[in-house]
């Protein structure tokens, strides 16, 4: 048996999991976005510093893995506030640079049209079509 | 240096570069009701990399079946954007064995 790629799919899943729903929750409260991108890709070289430094595989995987997908994170912020002007995730009106953006950009909203419940409504709504 | 965790690091970003159009691809061909099929194919995948004595082949197959799995998380949020207009929808989906059951669980979202 080779754990290792077990190792490195749970680190991928955990550490996207994790990375969705923080960056999610961190754009739309943090005033700035370069502070946390900053943050993420500090935090992600610094995991792919210790990944380069041991000689154990599967830590070198799991660090080597969780390392980039914080990178890929740091990216996001910038996304995130895309979808955030688009429409696509909702903006907070108490974050000053989201109120802002709802000022500037008409297609901007604070209904999270992705919502479960909504998603389960309009999708209902799709289902009962002839 | 071990370059190793590193290039799995890079591996996998270029692996779940592929679940964007296979969930895109998949909710418009298929549907989201397929989501039990693709978390099935996934933790099949990862499964098999257990089997897979050479190293980086183990990681590539297990990656590719963490895609799947996350995949099937994002299937039914994918639909819902198709539903938006945000993608194009597709009225004639192909309907997966056992769908009436399917359609009873709720679909996963993380």
């Amino acid at each position: 048996m080779n754990w290792i790629g077990l190792a490195a799919a749970l680190s991928a899943f955990l550490g996207i999991w994790l990375g969705h729903v923080a960056v999610r929750k961190i754009e739309f409260i943090s005033p700035t976005i370069w502070l946390p991108t900053l943050g993420f890709a500090l935090l992600g070289c610094t995991l792919e510093w210790f990944s380069l430094s041991t000689f154990n595989l599967p830590l070198s995987t799991t660090l080597g893995i969780l390392g980039i997908t914080f990178l890929w994170d740091a990216l996001e912020f910038t996304r995130q506030q895309k979808r955030i002007k688009k429409g696509h995730a909702p903006a907070n009106p108490n974050n000053p640079r989201h109120a802002r953006i709802l000022t500037n950009y008409p297609s901007a909203t604070t209904v999270d049209l992705l919502k479960p419940t909504v998603i389960h409504e309009a999708h209902e709504a799709h289902e009962g079509k002839p | 240096m071990n370059f190793f965790g590193l290039l799995s690091g890079i591996a996998t970003l270029f692996i779940i570069g592929l679940g964007f159009p296979l969930v895109i691809q998949t909710e418009r061909r298929l549907g989201y009701v397929w989501w039990p099929y693709m978390l099935g194919v996934g933790i099949l995948l990862i499964a098999a990399s257990l089997l897979i004595p050479v190293d980086w082949l183990c990681i590539v197959t297990a990656i590719l079946g963490a895609t799947f799995a996350w995949g099937a998380t994002e299937l039914k949020e994918q639909a819902v954007r198709a539903e938006l207009g945000w993608y194009p929808l597709n009225g004639k989906k192909i309907q997966p064995p056992f769908v009436e059951i399917i359609k009873k669980w709720k679909a996963p979202h993380l």
